[in-house]
């Protein structure tokens, strides 16, 4: 046995060697484990370029909607059951299932909308005198008719849309087009969820009125409907055939424990227009408080009825330039714009502003507001839309164009040009379809899709003249309490904001940051270091909703209560640490050397301490010599002139100005007595000359801004204005503070980086230690300085909850620092929560996020750019 | 001259020292003064939010204040401040105080008072003018009562019933209306656990069952058998488990009974009544009889209270309890997230990837990444994450639930997604720190000895990365519970019904709403009815989330420090 194992031992090899034992190949287990790692972490290490581009492409999917204009989503044409008189009406509902006819012979038909099959046909008992006149209110449905005998009658006609089982429909009903079913009254089309919704129309006609006295014929009509269920009002007016204009207003009440009706009818005469031309058409707005008439010969005539029983004619204007003529007439939702169309095709849109100056009744005045496209032909008919001010206008030719008046744009051109005339066009509800009919009862229906009329790049960035207002203008306003509203999204204000908040909370920070850079790498004491950096680190790290808060309700209070001192110790502080450096210079060399370093950093907090108590001491004072007793008072324009804050302004720059005036004339004889006295004396001589420095620019300063202030310069005018308590002065600390850590850390590690051989040989030139940091290390770490100010600056624009809070969240576009703004990123966190999805305001919305992400994608860039090329002329050092 | 005299003229000529303007003291001064003025304005923040937050629980005392008009009114003075007159006050004032007001440059000085009872004088606060009081005294009766609803009260107790039968107040003593308060406040907590926890998770189930007979009838149609077996297997257990309610919802009734019979009468200074029951009192303490130690129980209860209990009145009393919770989980979870794909693209830019094009492009999409602003984040959650993503599942996972959003709305983890995009860079800058100390002749011996790269990554580097990746993501973590703005779009509310992490499956609900620590602060001091009377919760609440984050960092830095000293001696 023992034998055996001996000779075994002899064939293994010895353990000692462990190549002859060691595998030769990897082992697949560990290949594999290898190739999946290689895999998973490239792809990994990928993903966050995809993520900044997904984001990217996110945004802008959601953006590009807004641009899109309108689309056809489907086309139908066909010709209805001719008739005897022509179509004064079409009209659909509000699921595009089905559509009422009406012509002037009174008969009604309703027809299946995507196949174009009769379903109803009722003929209308309108009476022995044929039909002059017709109108309709806006929202579509209540209608009213002018008889030749001066009469009018009303009617009434709705689609009853209700949702039922699919049990309910009789099993008689024949099929139609489009999966729907009719039973000859309704149709019926399935809905998910085993349901169906049926339709079907109703057409109410009402007593005739007798309106015209001379009973002649009515040749134009308008209608308004309007108060509420309990209390209904009912506005008309009529001109007849002789020119006079006949007002009526009735007003109903619903008492509702007895049921009964008492309606109370109050009748006006407008003083009568020359009857030159005909009457093209008469429009109302729904408290009968105006009245515009438009002639043929294109004058168009507005009345005031805000007294009902003394209608005044206020303005005559001529709006069909040279002989064209007015060929249709028509208010948009809202009821403020009028959308005038001419026989040459103009489509014109008017709106009434204040202009105390026109020679009008009303101190108001029609304004041509929007010159949109014009037609080939004359402008036979006009629908506006019954949620937006878009509209579709038809020509002469057939062209049936969808518009839309803010953005002044043609959203859609569905009808081609055909030979026919429309005599009857209707928008439906939802915006989202055309019906037109013209005279040989041809009618023809289009599915369109234009979710986003009001939005292009013009009514993004540029000047739009919005409803009521006397000029164009840059206005963000995305809702208000009525549904007529007219939303107004320019990104401009909001941009301005942005910008105005990182410009003063920039000149803020910046120079405190640098300033604080440079003493931290070149004159700081090691352990007073280890302290200050961590300090200033941890300030970074601040949640900025905590600086938000303190800003808006613990300093803006205080600012405004207090704003002569804040004012008073931005000038005095430079001025105590001044004061505070001159005496320091007196001191003897050797006790200056002992006192480096914190007890130095002691006096530089007691001189800004000082400053501080004099400005809350002498803020009183202060303002009593400069601004008039009253720094608010003085900001409204009340009384003063603007010269004290000119000069304010202007010290400092003339200060310098002196400064570097009185260096290159009489700086060598200064430095030389300097050179030649003791510590004590030359101090004092120093003194003397920041004294005489002072006042010579306190001079100069006084007799700069008397010039400016003579030549009409009032810093009042643009750059302060009225005070508001969470204004810009406010958001500058606040956002200078969350800014400051990031911009300073950066600029120190940069000028901490610069290679010490460079100090060293610099200090041995014999340089002192702020010699070399001005003009060696300051200028080779520009690069690392001007990545940090450039990622401040990226940090600023972007900050949200300061904003939100200290910045009293106004879009408005001056650079007044005592007026609040409204920021791109409060503007998203506050109405991004409350946007419905996919509709305008979202998008744009989404387009502020984009515009932010732009902003700094190009900040950062040029921070990237400028920071590389410095690296590799910097390295060679 | 001869040289020894050139010499001599030359040695008077050189300068001693450098001349002043070389020397450059007033620049010094300037940048020294502004780091003072920097390091001035952190540590007065810091102070002010150490004073304001500390004092904010102290119990004060309760001023009675008799007014030169006649009024009487009781209050706990808060604060003091000059303010200005106008010229019409000025004239209505006796000469002596006109004289001391213009002494004073037109200044005088006022207190504010909280008087409390909002639900009798429709205000919180007032403010008085001194010039304005008669006299002030501070009797030893007066309560401050912290009620359920309508905020604080001040005044004094009149009556109490207890057990049906009652008393006027001075005829109790202390400790026996305090026994009674206690164990009404325990009736309460039995209330709520029935009404809470018991009669919820029977509502849960029978939620949870209906649903599920919804879903088969979604996916088989309403008349199908499918949908019949479901409904004959669904409908006894609803039967059962609305007996269940009904016994539960008797006994909750039959606890407010009793609780009812426990009510105490407030009176305030002017005698008005208000009745209240015994247990909608949270607390109440005489407020100038205390004494120091009451005051260091009261301060303390009110702590306690602050942690761990929930809030009251609009989130303007009580405590911050689901929002601590909520950043929490919220941050974990963000941890969670963030780690992998932080860790992996530093991995990836420091081991693997050849160095030209692709890293620098990657770099450049890390630096955008930091860059950009943190509501785009938001912006991008809310589309992205919530609208699309969410929307998706919901049509896939829960069709039963629609048209309400389960995923398809702001929740726990599209907060937690978004912000964990948000602090990618931190953590890949952080980790490549970490990776590039590890030093090189380590990895070298690893592959050396016969290893693969991820063999090496994995048993040699990482490890040795782990306290700087640690660091990393402690300081993420401070980043993302300080950030509000993209989480006001993406899921959190001013008011959770429900803790996002709570004893019932699946434990962790992802959908849910909660609440934020930063987001409170905003909420109280900006969306509250009265923001003076949410400054002193405010303030607690920045001085809670100040720590919390100055916790973080601090962990942080000694992490990365204790990895300093760890790696000074370990080149080889």
């Amino acid at each position: 046995m023992v034998q055996a194992r001996a000779s075994e031992r002899k064939q293994r090899p010895p353990r000692a060697v462990t190549a002859y034992l060691r595998p030769k190949q990897t082992p697949r287990r560990v290949v594999w484990q290898d190739r999946i790692a290689d895999w998973t972490i490239s792809i990994g290490g990928l993903a966050v370029i995809l993520a900044v581009i997904g984001i990217m492409a996110f945004l802008v999917d959601v953006v590009v909607p807004l641009f899109l204009g309108g689309r056809v989503v489907a086309s139908h044409r066909y010709e209805l059951p001719k008739t005897s008189g022509r179509p004064l009406l079409v009209l659909a509902d509000e699921e595009g299932i089905l559509a009422g006819r009406i012509d002037e012979g009174g008969t009604f038909t309703s027809f299946h909308l995507p196949s174009g099959r009769e379903i109803q046909a009722l003929a209308l008992n309108l009476g022995p005198t044929r039909v002059t006149a017709f109108a309709r209110t806006i929202q579509g449905g209540d209608l009213i008719f002018g008889f030749a005998d001066g009469s009018v009658r009303f009617a009434r006609l709705d689609f009853d849309g209700r949702i039922v089982a699919a049990t309910d429909v009789p099993p008689d009903a024949r099929a139609l087009e489009a999966g729907h079913r009719t039973d000859g009254a309704a149709v019926y089309a399935a809905l998910p969820g085993g349901q169906m919704r049926r339709v079907a129309a109703k057409l109410e006609l009402l007593e005739a009125e007798a309106v015209s006295p001379t009973g002649r014929p009515i040749v134009a009509l308008d209608y308004r409907v309007g108060g509420n269920r309990e209390r209904p009002t009912r506005a008309v007016v009529a001109v007849d055939e002789a020119g006079a204009i006949l007002l009526t207003r009735s007003e109903s009440r619903l008492n509702l424990l007895t049921r009964e009706l008492t309606t109370d009818v109050r009748r006006s005469v407008l003083p009568p227009v020359a009857v030159g031309s005909t009457v093209v058409g008469v429009l109302l707005t729904q408290r009968a408080d105006e009245v515009l008439l438009g002639k043929a010969d294109g004058t168009l005539h507005r009345f005031d009825v805000r007294d009902f029983d003394r209608p005044v004619l206020a303005e005559t204007r001529d709006v069909a330039p040279g002989r064209a003529e007015i060929t249709s007439l028509g208010f948009l939702i809202g009821e403020q714009s009028v959308v005038v169309g001419t026989s040459t095709g103009d489509v014109h849109v008017y709106f009434r502003v204040a202009a105390p100056e026109a020679r009008t009744t009303d101190g108001r005045a029609l304004v041509l507001a929007h010159e949109l496209e014009p037609h080939a032909g004359a402008v036979t008919a006009f629908t506006p839309s019954e949620r937006s001010k878009a509209f579709a206008t038809a020509d002469a030719n057939g062209a049936v164009w969808l518009r839309h008046a803010t953005s002044e744009q043609v959203l859609l051109r569905p009808g081609a040009e055909r030979r026919a005339d429309v005599t009857a066009l209707s928008l439906a509800s939802r915006d989202d379809g055309i019906v037109t009919l013209d005279s040989s009862h041809t009618a023809t229906y289009w599915r369109i899709s234009a979710p986003h009329p009001e939005t292009t790049l013009q009514t993004i960035f540029g000047r739009v003249w919005y409803e009521g207002y006397p000029e164009p203008t840059h206005t963000w306003q995305s809702s208000s309490g009525t549904d007529v509203f007219e939303p107004k999204f320019s990104l401009v204000p909001l941009i301005f904001g942005t910008l105005k908040a990182t410009v003063y909370s920039l000149l803020f920070a910046v120079p405190l940051a640098l300033l604080a850079a440079v003493y931290t790498s070149e004159f700081i004491h090691p352990r007073v270091r280890a302290t200050v950096k961590p300090a200033m680190e941890m300030m970074a790290s601040l949640p900025s909703v905590v600086l938000g808060f303190i800003a808006a309700l613990v300093l803006a209070p205080l600012v405004e209560t207090w704003i002569a001192s804040v004012l008073l110790f931005l000038a005095a502080f430079p001025f105590t640490l001044l004061a505070g450096a001159v005496l320091w210079q007196a001191l003897p060399t050797r006790l200056a050397l002992l006192l480096e370093g914190v007890p130095k950093l002691g006096a530089m907090v007691v001189a800004i301490g000082l400053a501080a108590l004099l400005s809350q001491q002498l803020g009183a004072p202060f303002e009593d010599a400069f601004f008039g007793g009253d720094f608010r008072l003085w900001l409204d324009g009340g009384r003063g002139s603007g010269e004290p804050l000119l000069f304010l302004i202007l010290l400092p720059l003339s200060f310098g100005a002196v400064a570097w005036l009185a260096s290159r004339l009489v700086g060598d004889r200064v430095d030389g007595w300097l050179r030649d006295a003791t510590p004590l004396a030359a101090a004092a001589i120093d003194g003397a000359r920041w004294l005489v420095l002072f006042a010579a620019a306190a001079l100069a300063a006084s007799g700069v801004a008397s010039f400016l202030s003579l030549l009409g310069l009032d810093p009042r005018n643009g750059l302060v204005g009225t005070y508001v308590q969470r204004n810009t002065l406010v958001v500058g600390f606040a956002m200078g503070f969350a800014v400051i850590p990031i911009i300073y850390t950066i600029a120190e590690d940069a000028m901490s980086a610069v290679p010490s051989h460079l100090r060293a040989a610099s200090l041995a030139c014999g340089a002192t230690p702020w010699q070399t940091a001005i003009r060696v290390i300051v200028p080779t770490a520009t690069s690392g300085i001007f990545a940090g100010v450039m990622v401040g600056m990226g940090r600023a624009v972007g900050e949200t909850m300061i904003v939100v809070m200290a910045a009293g969240n106004t879009p408005i576009l001056d650079w007044n620092v005592f007026n609040g703004l409204r920021a791109l990123s409060a503007n998203i966190a506050v109405e991004l929560p409350e946007a419905v999805k996919d509709s305008s305001l979202y998008r744009m919305l989404f387009l502020a996020a984009l515009t932010l992400f732009a902003m700094t994608f190009v900040v950062n860039t040029v921070a990237e750019v400028v920071r590389l090329r410095f690296r590799r002329r910097a390295a060679q050092l | 001259m001869s040289v020894t005299e050139l010499h001599a003229a030359r040695r008077a000529r050189r300068r001693k020292r450098a001349d002043l303007r070389a020397h450059g003291e007033p620049q010094r001064w300037a940048t020294g003064g502004a780091l003072m003025l920097g390091v001035l304005l952190i540590l007065g923040f810091l102070l002010l939010v150490l004073w304001n937050g500390l004092a904010t629980f102290t119990p004060g005392p309760i001023a009675v204040v008799h007014l030169a008009n006649g009024t009487v009114l009781a209050g706990e003075p808060t604060r003091a401040e000059a303010f200005e007159p106008t010229d019409e006050t000025l004239a209505t004032l006796p000469p002596d105080w006109q004289e001391r007001i213009q002494a004073e440059h037109g200044l005088a000085s006022r207190t504010l008072y909280r008087v409390g009872n909002y639900d009798l004088y429709g205000e919180d606060f007032r403010w008085v003018a001194d010039y304005e009081i008669r006299a002030v005294e501070h009797p030893g009766d007066v309560v401050f009562v912290e009620r359920a609803e309508w905020g604080p009260f001040v005044g004094r107790f009149a009556r109490i019933e207890l057990a049906g039968t009652s008393v006027a107040a001075k005829d109790v003593s202390a400790d026996a209306l305090e026994e009674a308060h206690r164990r009404a406040r325990e009736r309460r907590e039995e209330i709520r656990h029935v009404e809470r926890e018991q009669i919820g998770a029977v509502n849960r189930e029978m939620e949870r069952l209906r649903l599920e007979l919804r879903r088969a009838e979604l996916a088989h149609g309403p008349g199908s058998e499918a949908a019949s077996r479901t409904a004959a297997r669904v409908e006894p257990a609803l039967a059962e488990l609305q007996r269940e309610y009904d016994e539960l919802a008797a006994r909750a009734a039959e606890l407010r009974a009793e609780d009812s019979r426990h009510r105490v009468t407030l009176e305030d200074v002017n005698g008005t009544p208000k009745e209240l029951l015994l247990s909608e009192i949270v607390r109440y303490y005489p407020a100038n009889a205390i004494g120091p130690f009451g005051a260091l129980g009261i301060y303390a209860s009110r702590w306690w209270e602050f942690l761990s209990d929930e809030p009251r009145e609009a989130n303007t009393e009580g405590g911050v309890l689901p929002a601590i919770f909520g950043t929490a989980a919220m941050t974990l979870l963000m941890v969670i997230a963030v780690a992998p794909l932080g860790v992996v693209t530093a991995l990836y830019l420091r081991e693997y990837a050849r160095q030209g094009r692709v890293v620098s492009l990657v770099r450049i999409s890390v630096n955008n990444l930091a860059g950009v602003p943190s509501i785009v984040y938001g912006v991008f959650g809310l589309g992205f994450f919530a609208y699309t993503v969410g929307a998706s599942i919901d049509q896939l996972f829960y069709p039963e639930r629609l048209p309400a959003p389960t995923f398809g709305t702001g929740g726990l983890l599209w907060s937690s997604l978004t912000l964990a995009l948000l602090t990618v860079p931190v953590v890949i800058v952080a980790t490549e720190e970490a990776l590039a100390a590890v030093p090189r002749s380590i990895r070298e011996g690893s592959l050396a000895c016969g290893a693969s790269r991820w063999q090496t990554i994995r048993s040699i580097v990482l490890p040795q990365a782990m306290p700087g990746i640690m660091t990393g993501l402690i300081l993420a973590m401070a980043r993302g519970a300080g950030e509000v703005a993209p989480l006001m779009l993406v899921g959190v509310v001013k008011l959770a019904p429900e803790l996002p992490v709570d004893g019932v499956l699946p434990f962790v609900h992802l959908e849910r709403s909660f609440m934020h620590l930063g987001f409170h602060i905003y909420d109280v001091g900006f969306q509250s009815r009265n923001s003076e009377a949410g400054k002193p919760m405010v303030f607690v609440t920045t001085l809670l989330l100040i720590v919390l984050i100055a916790l973080m960092n601090a962990t942080a830095i000694i992490v990365r420090a204790r990895l300093k000293r760890r790696f000074a001696g370990s080149q080889f």
